[in-house]
């Protein structure tokens, strides 16, 4: 893929504040702000039916919320008695199965969004030269490949140079391989033209992998914005420490300074009042001499492996080993603190 | 990509169409968010619900304040309601006994021959009942084949059919496809897995199919029945032509000398078709159904000794439904020409005449389509695009008018354009007509109309909406051609029963505006049989054709 800077529009921010949706019943967001700066990746995650796509919506002025404001640049589109028409908006989006139009061939897919007198001017060919689809144009959506259609879907959401750019979960519906490409080839683009992006997705690598920022949401409220290694490292709360990345959980009463558990001494990096529980990442145990716990479990990635010990006076614990034949089901092991700090999370 | 296969062959019937649901998960939640209807659909909502209910309302008025309600209890009203009931039932039975056993034969077993038998199965379709009953009768009288085949053994045949016999043997053989295909479709959806699972827990073929198949067919077997239990109750050529007086003839009958009468037993024939309809929609919405997913290759039974038998029956059914009236028509006609002293009377064909009545067939049942579709399409969208209690109320308005008999919508209309006094120009006029075919068929169009507008996907339309698109060029750019297709077939099931409508086209077309049922009719009580039989395999032929796009290529897809 090609980029091709985007000229007299430069990216806008865009603002959420106290956003609230409710479908008769109880609340799909509750009270939701998030900002996000002109050009930020930004993605939202979640399990399903958490809210996140009802956010995407509610930006895109497809859902009307019933309280909060949204604004794109200064201008403000939800809000304050102002309802901006998503037609009117200037706001793309990519659907989760493209949701390209099947009776119009690729060309005019793309031309869609265009003012007429803009759908012959060269700007149709220059959406489908930056997705490296150029010589699809006249084929129809059908007869395309999944990964293609997701491409050209997005062609012809940048075509109108829109301020905003939304993706609906645009690599669920691919199948694992193409779907590793596709992003890839997405990113770099997405990267270079240096538009303002929000996606939703319900995998956790792939907002790691794309997002500058991962807004994590659960039950329609924000848990926790920030970069990936702030979500990874310092989760806001016991939900996202588990529902971002694989974690064993010790519990501590006093997590201030050292704590005491049955992989040794862990020093607390993050303390809090009270009891708490003490996150403690795969990587950050280690298995090896010893004896005080034995191997139930062994699953084997390639790159490296995850070793399940149950210890002898505790739970039962993920490990993160260098692949190899070196563990078996049954062996007596002693699993390590190797980690440089834990963060102690409120019960 | 987004083909509306959604219809099955069951479309045919209105109330056995179930519209697609299979909208995915988020697509459901985000519905209840898409809110109130735009005022612009919900007032075109009302407005249709109000011309729906209009000719029933009238009918309910009429019978009210006409102060002959007392006459309902008489016995002499109460006679031909019990005739009106007991057809009905009889054809029913044996109805749900040929479809269910015809579906079975073709979808589950071994049957030699099975694609040629599920091709022609549904096809007796194609006959209207009273074209059906005049091709029995003709053949039967002298000069029909029947009659001369026998003569020829020098026997003078004096069997005429009619009566009860009559109408319920020419009734069943007309309806049973209304059960044939829901079943049809159920048996061939239904996953093979079901009866090997039962197989492998013990139970012999034939408790598979009592205990397995059976209960899985029966709601489609219900509902199809029960329509077939409609058509019979709203039937007036078939048993005008049998000498057989249910309730429409009475009504008929009397709509001239006894408007109270007529009227009153309108409204108890209203009342019957509600219930029936109300029921079928309870059946047709209960029932567990188990889809069968991916793999359709269903079970074949051998069928063993049992072969020869089972050939029998289909080759009994289709010739009696299908072949016997087509022969029968066709001798009269070919042959009418060469033997003129043979007939009660002479040939008296014009070709002009037909092809003027094929003419206005095919025109008034292409505008009636057309209308249809135009008017039921803020119904359709006001269901499949928003949740709201107005779109359940108008789409019962819409159903309720296929319920309401051809004969009497007409017979409300005529009085109503007489006695409304700023409508008196209507009388007579095309308007009324179409309106008429509009208010009895636009159930039809409505299920497949509701079944095109949700095969746009609504990410379609937000899609579009995103990229600038006004409300005016989502719908012609995005909307309509993805429901062309769909749209089409609903057009093209009014088109077939509207060209196939007697009472309401005799009654209530313009004088001097005659379609091929009317001559068919007229030349029928002429007793110019060959020039009727002319006539009849045209309207045949035609709706052969149609019917073969709409349901057997379907139908074909199933399989």
């Amino acid at each position: 893929m090609r980029a091709v800077p985007v000229d007299d529009n430069a990216p806008a921010g865009l603002r959420v504040k106290d956003l609230s949706v409710a479908y008769d019943g109880p609340h799909v967001l509750t009270d939701l702000s998030l900002g996000v700066a002109p050009g930020e990746l930004v993605a939202l995650l979640g399990p399903s039916g958490c809210g996140k796509t009802t956010l995407l919506r509610s930006i895109a002025g497809l859902e009307r919320p019933d309280r909060g404001t949204i604004s794109v640049g200064n201008r403000i589109v939800t809000g304050n008695g102002t309802f901006v028409p998503p037609e009117r908006r200037r706001i793309g989006m990519v659907f989760q199965d493209g949701a390209l139009f099947p009776h119009l061939d690729v060309r005019r897919n793309v031309a869609y969004g265009l003012p007429r007198d803009q759908r012959r001017n060269g700007r149709v060919d220059e959406a489908l030269d930056m997705v490296g689809l150029a010589d699809v144009a006249d084929r129809m959506p059908g007869t395309l490949s999944g990964g293609q259609q997701q491409r050209v879907a997005l062609a012809r959401a940048l075509a109108p140079r829109p301020g905003v750019l939304l993706l609906d979960e645009p690599f669920s519906n691919l199948d694992a391989t193409l779907r590793l490409q596709v992003r890839a080839e997405m990113h770099r683009l997405l990267v270079d033209l240096g538009i303002t992006t929000i996606f939703v997705t319900h995998d956790q690598e792939e907002a790691f992998v794309l997002g500058d920022r991962v807004a994590v949401l659960h039950d329609g409220r924000l848990a926790q914005v920030g970069t990936p290694d702030d979500l990874y490292r310092r989760p806001a709360d016991r939900w996202v420490a588990t529902f971002v990345g694989d974690a064993n959980l010790f519990r501590c009463s006093r997590p201030i300074g050292t704590c005491l558990t049955p992989v040794g001494e862990v020093p607390v990096l993050v303390g809090c009042d009270g009891p708490a529980d003490l996150l403690l990442r795969p990587e950050d145990l280690a298995v090896g001499e010893g004896d005080n716990g034995t191997i139930e479990l062994v699953e084997y990635y390639g790159h490296d492996a995850m070793v399940h010990v149950l210890l002898d006076d505790g739970p039962s614990v993920k490990v993160r080993t260098e692949a190899g034949p070196a563990h078996r089901r049954g062996d007596r092991v002693g699993v390590t603190y190797v980690g440089s700090g834990a963060v102690a999370l409120k019960l | 990509m987004n083909e509306p296969s959604t219809v099955t062959p069951s479309t045919v019937t209105p109330s056995t169409v179930t519209p697609s649901t299979a909208v995915p998960d988020r697509a459901v939640r985000h519905r209840a968010g898409s809110g109130r209807p735009p005022w612009d659909l919900s007032v075109g909502a009302i407005a249709v619900a109000a011309l729906f209910a209009l000719p029933g309302g009238y009918v309910l008025w009429r019978a009210l304040t006409g102060g002959a309600l007392h006459l309902l209890v008489e016995r002499r009203a109460l006679e031909p309601l019990w005739r009106t009931i007991q057809l009905a039932f009889l054809v029913s039975a044996s109805a749900a006994l040929t479809g269910t056993a015809l579906a079975w034969l073709t979808v589950r077993t071994d049957l030699p021959l099975r694609r040629f038998w599920r091709v022609v199965a549904p096809l007796p379709l194609v006959y209207p009942s009273f074209v059906g009953a005049a091709a029995f009768r003709s053949g039967l009288t002298p000069g029909g084949i029947v009659h001369d085949l026998v003569g020829h053994l020098g026997i003078d045949l004096q069997f005429r059919l009619q009566g009860l016999v009559g109408a319920w043997l020419v009734l069943t053989l007309f309806t049973y496809p209304y059960v044939y295909l829901p079943v049809a479709a159920r048996l061939s959806a239904l996953p093979s897995s079901l009866e090997e699972n039962a197989r492998l827990l013990g139970d012999r073929p034939l408790q598979v199919f009592r205990r397995v198949v059976l209960p899985q067919a029966s709601s489609s077997i219900a509902a199809g029945a029960l329509l077939v239990f409609l058509y019979t109750v709203s039937d007036f050529g078939a048993v005008h032509l049998m000498r057989f007086e249910t309730l429409t003839q009475t009504i008929y009958r009397t709509r001239l000398f006894d408007q109270g009468r007529s009227f009153a037993l309108a409204l108890l024939l209203l009342g019957l078709a509600l219930v029936v309809v109300a029921a079928e929609r309870t059946v047709a919405r209960h029932g567990a159904r188990t889809e069968a997913l991916g793999d359709r290759s269903s079970l074949r039974i051998p069928l063993g000794r049992w072969k020869a038998p089972a050939i029998a029956t289909c080759s009994l059914v289709v010739g009696l439904a299908l072949f016997a009236p087509a022969v029968s028509l066709a001798d009269w006609g070919l042959f009418g020409w060469f033997r003129q002293r043979r007939g009660l009377a002479e040939l008296r064909l014009d070709w002009g005449d037909v092809a003027g009545a094929t003419w206005s067939t095919v025109w008034v049942s292409t505008v009636t389509a057309v209308v249809a579709i135009a008017v039921v399409l803020p119904v359709a969208y006001l269901l499949a695009r928003h949740r709201s209690r107005l779109g359940g109320i108008v789409n019962g308005v819409v159903v309720a008018g296929f319920a309401i008999p051809g004969l009497v919508v007409a017979i409300s209309l005529i009085f109503w354009t007489l006695h409304a006094s700023p409508f008196e120009f209507l009388i007579g006029t095309m308007p009324v007509l179409v309106f008429a075919y509009v208010v009895h068929f636009g159930a039809l169009a409505v299920r497949t109309a509701q079944v095109a507008v949700s095969s746009v996907p609504r990410q379609m339309n937000d899609a579009a909406r995103l990229l600038g698109a006004g409300r005016l060029r989502r719908f012609f750019t995005v909307d309509l051609p993805i429901m062309a297709p769909g749209l089409a077939a609903g057009a093209g099931l009014v088109m077939l029963s509207t060209m196939k409508e007697l009472p309401a086209t005799l009654l209530v077309s313009p004088i001097g505006f005659r379609t091929l049922v009317v001559r068919i009719w007229d030349t029928y009580e002429a007793l110019y049989l060959a020039e009727m039989a002319i006539l009849s395999l045209v309207l045949v032929a035609i709706s052969a054709l149609l019917t073969w796009f709409l349901v057997v290529r379907r139908a074909d897809h199933l399989a």
